[in-house]
């Protein structure tokens, strides 16, 4: 780079700063808006899946042997049980929902009581039950069983809860929406408003100017991702074993890569004003398809292959490696990371051709 | 009158010329319901997931252990209605090093290639059935291993899928061995509290949400969107020389809006039913009076937001930073029950919290969790609220 292109990136660098210091939609994505998610995903679906914690209602008829059915409700881990003295009095409680669902027992009827509207956490529930049932059958009759099963958990990494996981994802998606936001929305708009055209008759390369976002948004995006690391570890006490060296090459990467998908997003859509608009809308999209809030693995087989193909899948995978929740091939990591260079090696000179570009119309 | 019916009708046609509103209004709430019916609505259901699992049988004798085998292999076969099996299995090749072998399939669960690995010890069905012959089971040699990850949901789920099949299969052992009575077993008897007697089905659940979801977002981008750029644009000062009367403006406006509303609820109830089989009814007059309150509430909010928006983009901020809390801290999509004091504060004070109860409840889908009276207060009180401040502080042409 020469004396006058350095001289132009500082003066662009600073003034970059200010402009984003200035965009308060650009602050809120970067910003608030993976801090929000994850206050409010964090309390809602903290435990998706688990039901170790449940609080079940227990009414069993009096007179009636309830060693048994302790001892296979204790077996089942670590749940509350609240006893209740009739019937009724333990089905208000379910549908008042002090208790997740109850069990009766009559000496010779084992019943499980379920609240029909918890659609979303019945399932589990009914598992948890069924786990109860088969061994109080098997206790009751003193049956020992013929085989045993033993999951042996293989993870190099610590037990973690599903928010852990969604976590990293969610630094992802504030690390794409960053990326293509700086093109589709930033440089789109100045086009719009005829800055670049002013800009592209001064001695300032195109170069600088790009040069100048990509640190601006990239400074912003690693204090992004700190904060929103670091409000996870405190407000929820979430445990991550970050490879500093990962994490910031895959910031670096993945930020220029994602620009070039909004490169991409700029040269297709007419109209720069709508470039945002489509590139709001690909990063929604995207957020609920990438396996960020619900496994992969739920979703039907032609989901799961659109999710396969989507860059955000791939960048969730890497920070979760990164931060370390998951494991991963080291070379795969790299190959994800390398590939988001390319991307950005490749279509850094088309965005270098679209800052300089006259307008459509 | 028919002033008011044209401006209700270039509101709609504004609307759905506009791609990007048609994206908001139209294919994100019908993106919502396909994506969360897929998700939620089928999970645990045979042919609705698949998992990788990877079998290595290292028994020779037979017996015991391909029966176990067998049992894998049937739920990784093709089905016959075109649904996904239940795994896809990944077993060694003839010859092959099972050691060797599992070496490899560990370092694939661990990458989440796999949902687990199920091993077979060497001896297995020797050992158990010994244990059958004299009733004495040395459950420590007959024991399968599965290898799995915590780190994956989806290896949870696998593996306590896999639990309870070998469950069944050693019930099935047992009742052949005469350890265990069948004719002695009590049934699990399942009682459904509710108005149905029978278990809400997820997408009954979800299609009010979802219908409500894109009455909000309607009224919070819409309205504010469509005031704030016409004003910032210059073309309602094009209304203002005109003989058209704010009052009038107003009342096209909102008869376009209600009319939006009106495509969005038949285009959603329309995929709900037929596209994913929704039961449940909107004949009742409590939920079609709650839907009339959501949109007007939804509009006045609309109109609260570009009252206190300067400019257009402003008005987009404040809608985009508003629109995920309210929306989610609201019950519409995730349970809110255990959330904590400063959380459930915002879920009191959110109108789209009472609404989207009040429906559900008027449609039988849901238990009520708000006080009947607050469903209608609280909404009443926002559009009360959003009305005076609207009236005050919302301007109808650019500052000069």
């Amino acid at each position: 780079m020469g004396c006058g292109t350095m001289s132009a990136f500082r003066s662009l660098l600073v003034a970059e700063a200010r402009i984003l210091s200035r965009d308060r939609m650009a602050l809120f994505f970067t910003l608030a808006f993976p801090l929000i998610f994850i206050l409010i995903f964090g309390f809602l679906v903290g435990d998706f899946g688990a039901v170790s914690q449940s609080r079940i209602g227990l009414h069993v008829a009096s007179g009636v042997d309830r060693s048994v059915l302790d001892a296979s409700i204790a077996s089942a881990g670590s749940i509350v049980v609240e006893s209740f003295e009739s019937l009724d009095a333990m089905e208000n409680a379910v549908t008042d929902r002090q208790v997740d669902f109850a069990l009766g027992w009559n000496g010779s009827t084992l019943s499980f009581h379920y609240d029909a509207n918890r659609v979303q956490e019945n399932y589990a529930f009914q598992q948890l039950a069924a786990g109860i049932a088969s061994d109080f059958n098997l206790r009751r009759q003193q049956a020992t069983p013929a085989m045993s099963v033993e999951p042996i958990d293989i993870g190099d990494v610590a037990p973690t809860g599903w928010f852990n996981i969604v976590l990293p994802g969610i630094l992802a998606f504030s690390v794409l929406s960053s990326g293509l936001f700086a093109v589709s929305g930033h440089l789109t708009a100045m086009k719009a408003r005829k800055v670049l055209d002013r800009m592209v008759v001064t001695p300032m390369p195109p170069v600088a100017l790009l040069a100048a976002i990509v640190v601006v948004r990239l400074a912003l995006g690693y204090v992004s991702t700190l904060v929103t690391l670091l409000v996870g570890v405190w407000a929820f006490g979430l445990q991550y074993n970050v490879s500093w060296l990962r994490f910031t090459v895959f910031i670096g990467c993945s930020t220029v890569g994602t620009m070039g998908i909004g490169t991409i997003i700029a040269l297709v859509v007419r109209q720069p004003s709508s470039a945002s608009s489509i590139a709001n809308a690909l990063a929604m999209v995207m957020l609920f398809l990438a396996g960020i809030y619900f496994p992969i693995e739920f979703m039907p087989g032609f989901l799961r292959a659109i999710g396969n193909a989507l860059p955000l899948t791939h960048m969730a995978k890497a920070m979760r490696y990164a931060t370390g929740v998951i494991d991963m091939a080291e070379t795969e990591f790299w190959a994800i990371t390398l590939a988001f260079l390319a991307i950005a090696v490749v279509l850094f000179p088309v965005l270098a051709r679209y800052v300089v570009r006259p307008l459509r119309r | 009158m028919k002033d008011v019916l044209s401006l209700a009708l270039v509101h709609l046609a504004t609307a759905v010329r506009e791609r990007i509103t048609l994206f908001w209004f139209l294919i994100f709430p019908v993106f919502m319901l396909v994506i969360l019916s897929l998700i939620f609505g089928q999970i645990g259901q045979e042919g609705e997931i698949s998992f990788d699992i990877t079998l290595i049988n290292r028994d020779e004798t037979g017996g015991f252990s391909d029966m176990i085998v067998t049992l894998f292999e049937k739920l990784a076969e093709p089905q016959a209605n075109g649904q996904e099996p239940l795994f896809s299995l990944y077993v060694p090749n003839a010859g092959e090093d099972t050691d060797t072998f599992l070496i490899q399939e560990k370092a694939a669960l661990r990458r989440g290639k796999r949902a687990a690995v199920v091993v077979v010890p060497s001896g297995f069905g020797e050992t158990l059935a010994g244990g059958m012959a004299t009733g004495r089971q040395d459950t420590a040699s007959a024991t399968i291993t599965i290898y799995m990850s915590h780190t994956s949901v989806a290896s949870e789920m696998a593996t306590e899928i896999i639990e309870q099949m070998l469950a069944e299969v050693d019930r099935e052992l047992l009742i052949e061995a005469g350890a265990f009575d069948p004719a002695d077993e009590i049934a699990a008897q399942t009682i459904w509290l509710g108005k149905q007697g029978e278990e809400t089905r997820y997408v009954d659940f979800l299609l009010p949400g979802i219908i409500l979801m894109g009455f909000f977002t309607n009224g919070l981008f819409g309205v504010p969107g469509a005031i704030l750029f016409n004003r910032d644009q210059r073309i309602l000062r094009r209304y203002w020389v005109t003989p058209l009367s704010v009052p009038r403006f107003l009342a096209g406006f909102a008869l376009g809006h209600l009319a939006l509303c009106a495509v969005q609820f038949a285009i959603l109830f329309s995929l709900g039913r037929y596209g994913f089989g929704a039961t449940v009814s909107f004949l009742r007059p409590a939920a079609w009076l709650t839907l009339i309150l959501s949109a007007v509430t939804f509009m006045a909010f609309g109109f609260l937001i570009a009252s206190l928006a300067r400019t257009a983009n402003a008005g987009m901020a404040v809608a985009n930073i508003l629109n995920m809390p309210m929306m989610f801290l609201s019950g519409l999509f995730f349970p809110i029950a255990g959330l904590p004091p400063f959380l459930m504060a915002i879920v009191y004070a959110n109108p789209v919290s009472y609404l989207a109860n009040g429906l559900r409840v008027s449609l039988g889908v849901e238990s009520s969790t708000m006080r009947p009276v607050l469903a209608i207060a609280v909404p009443l009180a926002w559009i009360a609220v959003s009305v005076l401040v609207a009236a005050r502080r919302l301007r109808w042409d650019v500052e000069r």
